[in-house]
């Protein structure tokens, strides 16, 4: 669905990205690791149409990807953010109108909205100020469910579970997994913790400085040499 | 339907009756005063322009003379040199204004103060432009005996009570357009863009897009009133179709009734000019602006929501202020 | 025509150098509090009206108005202070309509005290002529407000950079929280800058009584000027609202030698729109644009703004 070639990012003089190329099949999940810094972020960023890449190009369904930001949402690519940007001004189901009116290209779809709050849990809350008056839990809930509203074919997850104890984690990854069969998405999924890569991600893929490092299933990727010095922190120059 | 609902229909109607049946019948016939009142709805039309602009575009601009005095020049040109019935001259007013902020939109992605200063540079440009393509409008000496209004259905718009009507229409329409976009989708997704457009764009707003579209309607509403005021003091100059005047003015009419709302803008135009012109100027001949200084200074240090946010807070303590 | 353009240029080095002066310190406001106090070329008049009374009452010369109009107007810059410190929120926006409230008052108090005639130094001194180099002439105020005025720029530049309130400012235009926490106090510093600025604009205001004439509508004019070369200067040091002022100054001259005198504030306006359009963020945009633009993709000048919590997030 999502083919990466030769990705490169630089911006003053920062080597964000170099020559990453990755594939991101329909329907599976990918999962996206690498210590901080390595440049998830930004692959997220140039995907969604945040940053511009220096070079190197995307295609998604097919079709060379290259136009402005806003575009991205018609042609499928959902995203959250790591720290969740909910609208401002605007309660929980004026976001998800927002989202879905202009995310999917479809006239104002009230029984979406509905749809999507449930699969989020969100019903009860859908007219608190969502700037203000949710819990983390609900914040991070809403992210998911805005880029849900926009009826994406690809859902990219950038740390959703970050800062969630264990059991809103379960809970969390339960409504991920229905919700990735419900609405028949292909994820890529930024995470740190293995064992929710392991439980969610078909394939894994692993950045560090910039570039990929290894590619492959959950056991080949964590068990390669390169990653396991990466991840124990010794620097390479 | 609900009870708050009820009463804002029935505030509307009240309202609308009061402008259109009451003024005329009391005032009808004291020309001064009519006058005086047309004034205060032209300042308010812009004013409505304006906060359109900085509440849904959420751009402050200092220039709106420029959206007027081209609509105002757009319209008498078309009328005199081509006999343009000026009815129709309010719409191409409105139009050509229009076109003048499509020249600006490259500015539209300045912050704050840079673009609100840049419109006020456009408004210079235009206003020494005026000046001295002199073929075209006529130069410094302006344009004389521009035509006023037809007859619509039997009905004389060219005289003080026609110009009330058209007018008052034309800003009840403006304030109708803000309503609109105000609860729409759009008027939601640019809500949004104050704080955070860059989420609004990841979920395909096409924020550049809306924001152009707010200055373009804030342009057209300002133009077709340029236009009407060309039409009703049948003269144009330069100095006077670009003065600072139309663009203080509304700023300070809707500051002070309150630039959120959807009706300070025309309240605080009506009570600022109406108080400055049969108040103030008598007070103190030269000089009478002080007291709206004053005004505005009080009413940012004691009531920065305006006029009518004050109100809507003593009537109803809190609550959907969907409405007003 | 070489010495034409020699002139013209002259000229407007001049001229340009007094814009500056008009707008530092409207600059030095902007820059430490992001408040733009519209009120500041009605305080520059405030001055200028000042150094007439004392002429025509008294019979002072301009340059022995200068510590009264000071005082004068130092205390008026201070009351802007006061005021423009009591608003609650959104100071940005709500200080820009304050001081515009407070430019219409002191413009039309101007207008009652002095009345609407046009007044003008009598002293022969300031406009006689002062002719450099055989061939370059200009007013003898013109020469002394462009000296005083890049003399001013220095001081001020100096005094930002290498003293421990300069320092101090600085700190608290870029986080209060932080320079509060290092002992520092924001709301005196503000005063500061303020009475700094009202010291500024009493220099500009005397230089331009002896300069020109002057009427109350004045106020509003200068104040456009002092926005327009702070806007175009950029946020950012002090140096470039004399680069940017003199920027102005020349291609006016320019445009009035070889084309019209008419056209003069066409040129001032086009060229302002035309740097804003290359540098959205002015002049201290040159500095900027060495350093692109940051992980966000969004430019300092750009009406983005970059979500704060972005900068917490890590790759």
């Amino acid at each position: 669905m999502l083919q990466l070639e030769n990705i490169s990012v630089e911006f003053g003089g920062v080597r964000a990205l170099h020559d990453v190329t990755l594939t991101a099949n329909t329907g599976e999940t990918l999962g996206l690791v690498g210590p901080n810094g390595a440049g998830k972020t930004t692959l997220f960023n140039v995907i969604s149409g945040v940053v511009k890449p220096s070079g190197g190009r995307m295609m998604f369904k097919g079709h060379a990807v290259s136009g402005a930001q806003h575009t991205r949402a018609r042609l499928g690519i959902g995203r959250t953010f790591q720290v969740p940007q909910p609208l401002h001004e605007l309660t929980v189901r004026e976001n998800l109108i927002v989202a879905q009116r202009f995310g999917s290209g479809r006239p104002a779809d009230p029984t979406r909205i509905d749809l999507v709050l449930e699969a989020v849990n969100l019903t009860k809350r859908q007219h608190a100020d969502a700037a203000t008056e949710l819990t983390l839990t609900e914040r991070k809930a809403l992210e998911v469910a805005k880029a849900l509203a926009t009826e994406p074919k690809l859902l990219m997850l950038d740390e959703v579970f970050a800062g969630l104890e264990t059991h809103g984690k379960r809970l969390f990854m339960e409504s991920l997994v229905r919700i990735r069969n419900q609405f028949h998405l292909t994820m890529i999924v930024i995470e740190h913790d293995i064992e929710t890569i392991r439980s969610l991600c078909d394939r894994v893929a692993v950045l560090n400085f910039g570039e990929l490092l290894a590619e492959g299933s959950a056991d080949d990727v964590f068990n390669h040499p390169e990653v396991i010095r990466s991840y124990t922190g010794e620097s390479k120059t | 339907m609900t009870n708050s609902k009820m009463n804002n229909r029935i505030l509307v109607a009240a309202v609308l009756i009061t402008t259109y049946v009451l003024v005329p019948l009391l005032f009808g016939g004291n020309s001064y005063l009519l006058g005086v009142v047309v004034s205060a709805f032209t300042i308010a039309g812009i004013a409505v322009a304006w906060a359109l602009l900085g509440n849904l575009g959420g751009m402050i601009s200092f220039g709106h003379a420029a959206f007027f005095g081209i609509g105002a020049y757009t319209s008498s040109l078309l009328a005199m040199r081509f006999g343009v019935s000026p009815l129709l001259g309010l719409l191409l007013g409105g139009l050509g204004a229009v076109v003048a902020s499509l020249a600006m939109l490259p500015v539209l992605r300045l912050r704050g103060p840079y673009f609100a200063l840049a419109i006020l540079a456009y408004a210079e440009i235009f206003r020494i432009l005026a000046v001295e393509l002199k073929s075209i409008t006529g130069g410094a000496g302006g344009l004389l005996s521009i035509p006023g209004l037809p007859t619509v259905a039997g009905f004389d718009l060219n005289t003080k009570l026609g110009g009330y009507f058209t007018i008052v229409t034309i800003v009840a329409v403006s304030v109708l357009v803000y309503y609109l976009i105000r609860r729409s989708t759009y008027g939601l997704a640019l809500r949004a863009m104050h704080d955070s457009e860059n989420a609004t764009r990841v979920l395909g707003v096409p924020a550049t897009r809306l924001k152009a579209l707010m200055l373009i309607v804030s342009a057209f509403i300002t133009g077709v009133v340029g236009a009407f005021n060309a039409h009703f003091i049948n003269f144009l100059e330069p100095n006077y179709a670009f003065a600072g005047t139309w663009t203080i003015l509304p700023i300070v009419a809707a500051i002070f009734g309150g630039y959120r709302t959807l009706t300070g803008p025309v309240a605080g135009a009506l009570v600022i000019y109406l108080m400055d012109q049969l108040l103030f100027k008598s007070l103190i001949p030269q000089g009478h602006q002080l007291i709206l200084g004053g005004l505005l200074v009080a009413m940012i240090l004691f009531a920065p929501d305006g006029l009518v946010g004050v109100l809507l807070r003593k009537v109803k303590g809190g609550g959907d202020h969907a409405t007003t | 025509m070489f010495e034409l353009t020699l002139q013209a240029v002259f000229s407007g080095l001049l001229s340009g150098a007094f814009y500056a002066l008009i707008a530092l310190g409207l600059a030095l406001v902007f820059g430490t509090m992001k408040v733009i106090n519209l009120a500041h070329g009605e305080l520059i008049l405030l001055a200028a009206y000042v150094a007439y009374t004392l002429e025509s009452v008294a019979g002072w010369s301009p340059l022995a108005s200068l510590p009264v109009a000071l005082v004068v107007v130092g205390i008026c810059a201070a009351g802007v202070y006061f005021l423009i410190s009591r608003i609650k929120r959104d100071r940005e926006l709500n200080s820009l309509i304050l001081t515009f409230g407070l430019a219409i008052i002191i413009t039309n108090g101007i207008l009652m005290i002095w009345s609407a005639d046009v007044r003008s130094t009598g002293g022969d001194w300031a406009h006689g002529a002062f002719v450099l180099g055989d061939s370059l002439f200009a007013m003898n105020a013109e020469l002394l407000a462009a000296g005083v005025s890049v003399v001013l720029v220095v001081l001020l530049y100096l005094w930002l950079n290498h003293s421990w309130y300069g320092r101090a400012i600085r700190a608290v235009s870029s986080s209060s929280e932080a320079a509060k926490l290092m002992g520092v106090n924001p709301r005196q510093l503000e005063l500061l800058s303020f009475i700094i600025a009202g010291v500024l604009a009493t220099f500009a205001g005397v230089a331009l009584y002896s300069a020109q004439t002057i009427a109350p509508e004045l106020g509003h004019n200068l104040t456009i000027t002092a926005f327009i070369i702070t806007v175009l200067a950029g946020m950012g040091s002090i140096s470039e609202v004399l680069v940017g002022g003199l920027l102005i100054g020349v291609i006016e001259a320019l445009t009035v030698t070889y084309f019209s005198s008419s056209l003069r504030e066409l040129s001032g306006f086009v060229l302002f729109l035309a740097v804003l359009l290359v540098l959205p963020s002015g002049l201290s945009g040159l500095k900027m644009k060495t350093r692109k633009a940051g992980p966000t993709g969004v430019s300092p000048g750009s009406s983005e703004k970059p979500a704060r919590q972005k900068q917490l997030q890590h790759d």
